[in-house]
């Protein structure tokens, strides 16, 4: 079977369906047996203008990130296309509605930017609507139907999809949306039956069908509800506000509450207050949010009160670039927030660890009683993968409580400075446990205290504490270990599927390139990455953000200045622009 | 010239020597080339031989669109001229795109020419005047044994010689209609004829074709007023005309092709026709004549684009004939 790799985009302005469109194409192409990644960009305004653009990368081999180039484009308004065409491979192949309402300028339309050696199709997307339905709202369903005819993709997938999405609209809705999706398939297939792509043998196409298609907001929202999430307390931001979504709608069924607070502080006091009771809470937020929630989470360090917190991060600083995706949270995530505050921060690279390691976050913030910083991006929580069934670990989901035992029934010390730092934990209610609980800097037993020498040993207490947590965060991974590297690749979040397939793509051209994705960002295993490290002689760090934020947190345990790849484009960093990377400081060493 | 757009309407050898030489005699100036036909410029006349398999497909081209984009011409493939508006300067693409021009070059070419009477049987002929023509040619010619010929214009012979060549029994009909834009007579009948018969064809003559019917298990009936013929394809080939028809609408004077002077202007400013579209006014025979052939087709291009950039040059043609009251200048003729 030939090896099978496909970016198609869907464009077009808000109001036209192009996210539905997207959602459809998904639905159908995760069915069809490819593996899938998928992901939306949108305008910040609620709607009427701005560009919609969504991209799925489908494949008949596993996958770790979106592709550089688009292959197919399908523009369902010519202006806002335009922006599309430098991401268009060379031989792209683009379906336009070529009988629009009203005449196009040239300096609106879209052709006069395609090139000769592309592959253009005009179907009147509108118009085949408008006579299938009475409506040109149907023009993406007609779209869709044109790209299955060109490809040869068979019609049952979309019809399945289209169900899906429009069933509960009732008859009439789903009819006239299967409707011009048929007019869509009828037209393409009779107009260019002699240039049909036929891409898909069903069947064959080596994924298996027990494939899953979710986001990572959906991901880290399942895990919170299989955890067995008892609050969850948020504030409406992008691009965390699916994740409130989805609870609301699936957290009652599992005897769960959702609050929608006034605001983030809130949020975050709200999930204090739950934890100190001894109940599973979560909240959600992005930068701005996370930004409010940083004194309590400092709060939570000192009265050593379990919380767990999802930063997806987006664009900053301040409200910035809200629907653009960045890694420019690394640092407030880890050090912000009013004193020594150290907390732990995971970052999950995909959907899957998305769901994992937010499952984990509950259990690793009752035996730590610390804020658990679950630090996502916009790409990774909008995006779409198709993945094996999510099943959570019985280990993961117990409870992480460590209970202080009978014998220090009635002299409890709430902070006892044990070997581990951790101090176990009594709830309010268990008699004979009473303790005090402050923001003050405090003895073991709870009562303010500022003495220099409380102030040491407490501060020490906590640190040890988190270090100690080091053994049951996720390691760094490398992949396909090699005993030396002319370059090594650190990566984290979701830059980390970009590099694994850069230093793929190095190794073709003959490059020694080794990769390491840090899940863990802090604490870090900085032995290991260290010894990564030393197997390396350059070491590259790439990250969606200006400062090179974890180059700047372990950057330090490389034996020469680590070379940094910062990009702050609000878009996801592909393979290409790394493997140029790469090649530009391999090309430099060998002229040295 | 900096800032305006010229644009070349067709990339037959005309069109294409048109937008070449506006690109080196306007450099600054913005030139967009829109073609019907997907892929560059070729050579029709070659098309014969491509389906014969003695050239490659890629040979047939002397210039391709990455040339284009070297040059910094923008070519728009595949793309249809529907309306053109002289008095707002826009020119309306099949895709309902509108374009604005300062300068215009129109150069359509021809299409096939097929008899009144023939119109009819449209769908059961096939003709030769693009690649996609001769593709499906090729096609065709995958499972067919015999061909008949109709119409017996220049491009006819070539493509008989090329068939032979691929072992394809041929049937050649010569009538009135056939030599077309040359005056049949009785002396080059029988020298053609005698020719095709050498070679190995069988050459028909008849006066009209009364009917043509597809045979159930594929191929064509034709019946003629002396004969009647089964064969797998039927070709006709009755030379070419201008392919203007969208243009009735727009203002241009439209005779057979569009009426220009000796200087190739429509008599709107700016806007220009050339190639095997225009019909060229000539003041010594008081008339109009038209162009057919590659040779003829490159040099009214350029003349069009050197008097759009100002230039004061007649299009002069090396020899006018006069054929059933259609005068033209033909280098095919002169090949023959």
């Amino acid at each position: 079977m030939s090896s099978i790799d496909l970016t198609i985009e869907i464009c077009g302005m808000s109001g036209d369906g192009t996210i539905a469109a997207g959602l459809l194409l998904n639905e159908a192409l995760s069915a069809a047996g490819f593996s899938l990644m998928a992901l939306d960009s949108y305008p910040a305004e609620i709607r009427g203008f701005g560009r919609c653009v969504t991209r799925t990368r489908i494949s008949n081999k596993e996958m770790t990130a979106l592709s550089h180039k688009t292959n197919v484009l399908i523009s369902l308004d010519d202006e806002q296309s335009r922006s599309r065409v430098p991401f268009l491979t060379e031989d792209a192949v683009i379906l336009f509605d070529n009988r629009p309402v009203v005449y196009i300028g040239e300096d609106k339309a879209l052709l006069p930017l395609l090139e000769p050696e592309m592959n253009i199709f005009g179907i009147p997307f509108g118009d085949l609507a408008s006579q299938a339905s009475g409506s040109r709202r149907g023009k993406n369903l007609a779209a869709l139907g044109g790209f299955a005819a060109l490809f040869g993709i068979p019609a049952e997938p979309f019809y399945a999809a289209i169900k899906k999405k429009f069933q509960a609209k009732g008859e009439k809705v789903l009819d006239a949306n299967l409707k011009c999706f048929d007019a869509g398939m009828e037209f393409g297939a009779r107009t260019y039956k002699n240039k049909l792509q036929k891409i898909i043998q069903p069947g064959t196409n080596g994924v298996s069908s027990e494939k899953q298609l979710v986001s990572g907001n959906v991901a880290v929202s399942t895990a919170a509800i299989d955890a067995g999430l008892a609050l969850y307390f948020g504030y409406p931001i992008t691009p965390a506000t699916p994740i409130m979504e989805h609870l609301a709608r699936y957290l009652p069924e599992k005897g769960g509450k959702i609050m929608q607070m006034e605001d983030e502080i809130s949020s975050i006091g709200g999930v204090l207050g739950s934890y100190f009771a001894g109940k599973r809470a979560m909240t959600a937020t992005s930068g701005p949010g996370f930004a409010l929630m940083t004194e309590l989470i400092a709060h939570a360090t000192v009265t050593e009160i379990p919380a767990v917190i999802i930063n997806a991060q987006r664009g900053g600083p301040a409200t910035g670039l809200p629907t653009k995706t960045e890694q420019s949270d690394l640092q407030a995530a880890v050090f912000g927030g009013p004193g020594d505050s150290a907390r732990i921060v995971i970052a999950p690279s995909n959907v899957n660890e998305c769901y994992y390691f937010t499952l984990k976050s509950f259990q690793l913030a009752e035996r730590y009683q610390t804020p658990v910083i679950v630090l996502t991006d916009f790409f990774l929580n909008n995006r779409v993968e198709n993945i094996d069934p999510l099943k959570a670990p019985e280990g993961d989901i117990k409870d992480g409580n460590i209970l202080p035992d009978e014998s220090k029934k009635d002299k409890y010390l709430r902070y006892e400075n044990t070997e581990t730092g951790i101090s176990p934990r009594a709830l309010p209610g268990m008699e004979g446990y009473i303790f005090a609980s402050t923001g003050l800097e405090h003895t073991e037993k709870g009562v303010p205290d500022y003495t220099a020498q409380i102030h040491m040993m407490m501060s020490e207490k906590r640190h040890r504490k988190i270090m100690n947590a080091l053994k049951d965060l996720p390691e760094p991974k490398e992949y396909d270990p090699e005993d030396e590297y002319d370059i090594g690749i650190i990566a984290w979040g979701s830059t980390s599927g970009a590099a694994i397939e850069a230093a793929g793509l190095a190794r073709e051209r003959g490059i020694k390139a080794g990769m390491l994705k840090i899940g863990s960002i802090f604490p870090y295993h900085a032995e290991k990455i260290k010894a990564f490290m030393n197997k390396c002689d350059e070491i590259l760090i790439p990250e969606l953000n200006f400062e090179g934020q974890l180059a700047n947190l372990t950057g330090h345990l490389h034996r020469k200045e680590v070379r940094r790849f910062n990009r702050v484009t609000g878009v996801p960093m592909t393979a290409v622009e790394i493997l140029e990377a790469i090649e530009d400081i391999v090309s430099r060493r060998s002229h040295q | 010239m900096k800032d305006q757009h010229f644009v070349v309407i067709g990339n037959g050898p005309a069109g294409n020597e048109a937008a070449l030489t506006l690109r080196s005699h306007a450099r600054d100036t913005r030139i967009t080339l829109i073609s019907k036909e997907s892929g560059g410029c070729y050579q029709p006349h070659l098309l014969p031989s491509f389906i014969s398999g003695n050239l490659a497909e890629e040979n047939l081209y002397v210039f391709s669109p990455s040339s284009y984009k070297e040059l910094g011409i923008k070519f728009r493939s595949g793309q249809e001229v529907v309306d053109l508006d002289l008095r707002t300067r826009e020119i309306y693409l099949d895709h309902r795109e509108v374009i604005k021009y300062d300068g215009l070059i129109i150069s359509l070419g021809g299409k096939p020419r097929i008899p009144e009477n023939l119109e009819v049987f449209n769908d059961l002929m096939l003709t030769l005047k693009t690649i996609h023509d001769a593709k499906i040619w090729l096609k065709r010619l995958k499972r067919a044994e015999t061909v008949l010929m109709i119409g017996g214009d220049l491009t006819s012979l070539s493509f008989t010689s090329q068939l032979l060549k691929m072992d394809k029994k041929i049937f050649f009909a010569l009538n009135e209609e056939a030599f077309w834009p040359m005056r049949f007579s009785e002396t080059l009948h029988d020298e053609v004829a005698e020719k095709l018969v050498q070679k190995g064809v069988t050459v028909l003559d008849y006066s009209r074709i009364k009917s043509m019917n597809s045979l159930p298990k594929g191929g064509v009936e034709v019946h003629t007023d002396h004969q009647t013929v089964c064969t797998d394809i039927v070709g006709a080939f009755f030379g070419l005309v201008p392919d203007v028809g969208f243009l009735a609408r727009s203002g241009l004077k439209i005779d057979r092709g569009i009426l220009v002077d000796e200087y190739l202007n429509t008599g709107y400013k700016g806007v220009y026709a050339t190639g095997d579209c225009a019909q060229v006014y000539h003041p010594e025979i008081n008339d109009y004549w038209v162009s057919i052939g590659h040779d003829n087709a490159v040099a009214l291009g350029k003349t069009a684009a050197l008097n759009l950039v100002g230039e004061h040059i007649k299009a002069e043609p090396e020899c006018i004939f006069n054929v059933n009251g259609f005068c033209t200048n033909s280098s095919w003729w002169m090949e023959f």
